[in-house]
């Protein structure tokens, strides 16, 4: 899966309060204003702006899935139960939980956004029915609806959860029983946990834009909230920079044995403790415990009936159809093309003919071209000093004929076994050996016969680096014809192949 | 004739259209079956022919060194005039080496075919210069073929030799086989 990370898009962080949405994506952030009816539903235009607006911020790409949108939602409407419900399969625990919030919600299910997270439960006792613990959230559901749905206009799959469960995730060492107080300008969240699961949560019309110091009604009603509230003496507190004097005001009205510690948040726009803790969460590879789902699932069996049967009928149809029809298509729109390659190709086919016919006759030329130049090599590097010849005869059919006068019989001896050494010659016949008059030199008559070219082919005859190089300074032993010693070494070099 | 009720009108009808729609099944499936069949078949010959036109990639790569190496385009040549133009170019050849050129004799081929003509040339040269001649015969631009060298010491004029050289120019529609192969 990590392979194809890089196709699903960035996470999205969004808290939603009662005036305002504030949004976090890749380190951009953005806070949009929000407008309400008296009864607490977003306005119209107020949603158009706000899908507009994170349209723009998101920059979306078509070809990528929806991104998960994290959204935190204050606890104004909100209600918690504990609820204890007898295990069973999931069709009836569904049903059974469905039966419990209807009868603890002052709203049917149906009208509600609502989730739930499992506490665990005591084990049972002989005789008694294992039960599941739970924690349910209920909100009404248009509130979230109108969230989730503009989150679903900017294309993402938005997630909803409590902003004090989110910023939970911030507190280093969180007691069992705490309470965390989140101020904002208006006002103030407070919620309190026992065992570490939320118990109550209830917004204070107090905020930092009143004064801590003076005597006020609300200010009495928070410190008389914290009080009532049965949440240990912990107090984490964070939101809009809360000055020294309210905490001190808080302090001195709460009186001794509390501890406050304040929950450390990254300024800048679009970012708030929820929107931190559900980051730190999600960095954690966790996910929200209590998420409020708008729409719920019934068990199992429906998960298959929240798909679109009709639209992913039409595209499995479509899916099939091609499968059928493509290679008629193909046919239909490709056999023009390739039958007018192919007809243009076999008018053409002629010229292959005199491709052959060429290369046939180029290489019967190469391979006709007698070996002179080897056979004369040979001959230079065989022949004693003080050799002359009278004359050489060669010819295509690989016979050689000469006559030549050596200083004695020796080195007729010597020449002929050169000869042979060398590989190129089948047989070397001195058909002649006659001493002159004065017996200071014999007069020879030779005649050889060069092997076959295939054997030929196998020899490297012709000077060799060295003896090339060796060529530019001084010229080598031997004589070719009479008076002319050096002669050979002074031709083009001809290599074996090359000549055959 | 009595008309017909709106049931049995509604199951003309639907007869109809399964009659139609049957038919378009049909005859399309044959029409489409046909053409499909039709493309593979000259699919399977498209790829026939790559099969044999992809060794002449290598050949004509061959082609194109052996001509470079003779010097040599058969295509270009015209049989009328090979002979004199090849004539031409040895001479020339034995001149721009130094030799001194002596008797040249020209014979047509007899019957065997694969010769246009042979020549028979006598000079005398330095002996880098017979070599040099000798070595430059293969690209002379023509189809020739030493078919038999002769070197004599010129015993007049010390250093020189003389050479009678048989060289055979090939006729290009009929490749020779090689020497004593």
């Amino acid at each position: 899966m990590k392979k194809i990370a890089f196709l699903n898009p960035p996470t999205l962080y969004v808290e939603i309060s009662q005036g305002w949405l504030k949004a976090l994506h890749e380190n951009d952030g953005v806070e949009l204003p929000l407008e309400r009816l008296p009864g607490g539903r977003l306005t119209a235009p107020c949603k158009e702006k706000t899908v507009s607006a994170l349209t723009h911020f998101l920059k979306a790409k078509s070809w990528q899935p929806r991104a998960r949108a994290f959204c935190a939602v204050d606890s104004r409407g909100v209600s918690l139960r504990h609820l204890s419900l007898p295990t069973g399969t999931k069709e009836e625990f569904h049903r059974r939980l469905l039966l419990q919030i209807e009868g603890e919600f002052p709203l049917p299910p149906d009208e509600l956004a609502w989730g739930y997270q499992p506490l665990g439960g005591p084990p049972p006792s002989n005789g008694t029915i294992a039960k599941q613990e739970l924690l349910v959230a209920a909100v009404k559901k248009e509130v979230v609806a109108d969230y989730h749905e503009i989150l679903r206009a900017c294309g993402t799959e938005p997630v909803f959860t409590l902003a004090a469960l989110a910023r939970r995730h911030l507190c280093v060492q969180p007691a069992d029983s705490f309470m965390m107080l989140n101020i904002e300008n208006s006002q103030s969240e407070l919620t309190g946990f026992n065992n570490g699961v939320p118990t109550n949560s209830r917004i204070i019309f107090w905020g930092s834009e009143n004064s801590p110091g003076s005597p006020d009604a609300k200010f009495d009603a928070l410190v008389q909230a914290i009080k009532g509230c049965s949440s240990g003496t912990k107090l984490f507190f964070s939101g809009n920079k809360p000055s020294e004097d309210y905490t001190t005001s808080l302090a001195t009205s709460l009186g001794s044995g509390w501890q406050f510690e304040r929950l450390a948040t990254a300024d800048g726009a679009g970012r708030s403790a929820a929107i931190s803790g559900i980051q730190k969460m999600v960095e954690q590879g966790g996910e929200p415990l209590l998420p409020i789902c708008v729409k719920h699932a019934n068990g199992v069996a429906t998960s298959l009936a929240t798909l679109d049967l009709k639209k992913w009928g039409a595209r499995v149809g479509a899916l099939v159809a091609a499968l059928l029809l493509l290679p008629y298509a193909e046919a239909l729109l490709l056999k023009p093309h390739l039958a007018k390659k192919v007809a243009a190709f076999k008018s053409e086919a002629a010229r292959l003919t005199i491709i052959d016919r060429e290369l046939d006759f180029l290489r019967a030329l190469k391979s006709s071209q007698p070996p002179y130049l080897d056979a004369l090599y040979i001959f230079s590097k065989s022949v004693p000093p003080g050799t002359h010849f009278d004359s050489l005869s060669l010819n295509s059919r690989g016979d050689v004929s000469l006559r030549c006068s050596f200083r004695d019989g020796q080195q007729v001896a010597e020449f002929r076994t050169k000869l042979i050494d060398s590989g190129f010659f089948a047989n070397v016949t001195v058909e002649e050996q006659v001493p002159t008059p004065d017996h200071q030199r014999v007069n020879v008559r030779i005649s050889a016969q060069e092997k076959p070219i295939a054997q030929l082919l196998a020899l490297s005859v012709g000077p060799t680096a060295d003896e090339m190089a060796k060529d530019g300074k001084q010229s080598p032993p031997g004589a070719l014809l009479p008076g002319v010693a050096s002669a050979t070494p002074s031709a083009p070099p001809v290599s074996r192949k090359e000549t055959k | 004739m009595r008309p017909l009720t709106d049931r049995e009108n509604r199951i003309v009808r639907f007869a109809v259209a399964g009659i139609v729609i049957y038919l378009a099944l049909f005859y399309g499936c044959k029409f489409f079956e046909k053409k499909r069949a039709d493309y593979r078949q000259l699919v399977a010959e498209a790829q026939n022919l790559r099969q044999q036109i992809q060794p002449y990639q290598d050949k004509v790569l061959v082609v194109k060194k052996l001509m470079d190496e003779f010097h040599l385009d058969p295509v270009k040549l015209k049989k009328e005039t090979v002979v004199s133009d090849a004539s031409a170019a040895i001479q020339k050849a034995a001149k721009a080496g130094g030799l001194q050129l002596g008797p040249i004799r020209e014979s047509p081929s007899h019957g065997s075919g694969k010769s246009l003509a042979a020549v028979q040339l006598e000079s005398s040269g330095q002996v880098p210069a017979v070599l040099t001649f000798l070595a430059s015969l293969n690209s002379i631009g023509f189809p020739v073929v030493v078919d038999s060298v002769q070197f004599t010491a010129d015993n007049s004029r010390p250093g020189q030799v003389k050479m009678n050289l048989t060289i055979i120019i090939l006729d290009f529609d009929q490749p020779k086989e090689a020497p004593h192969a």
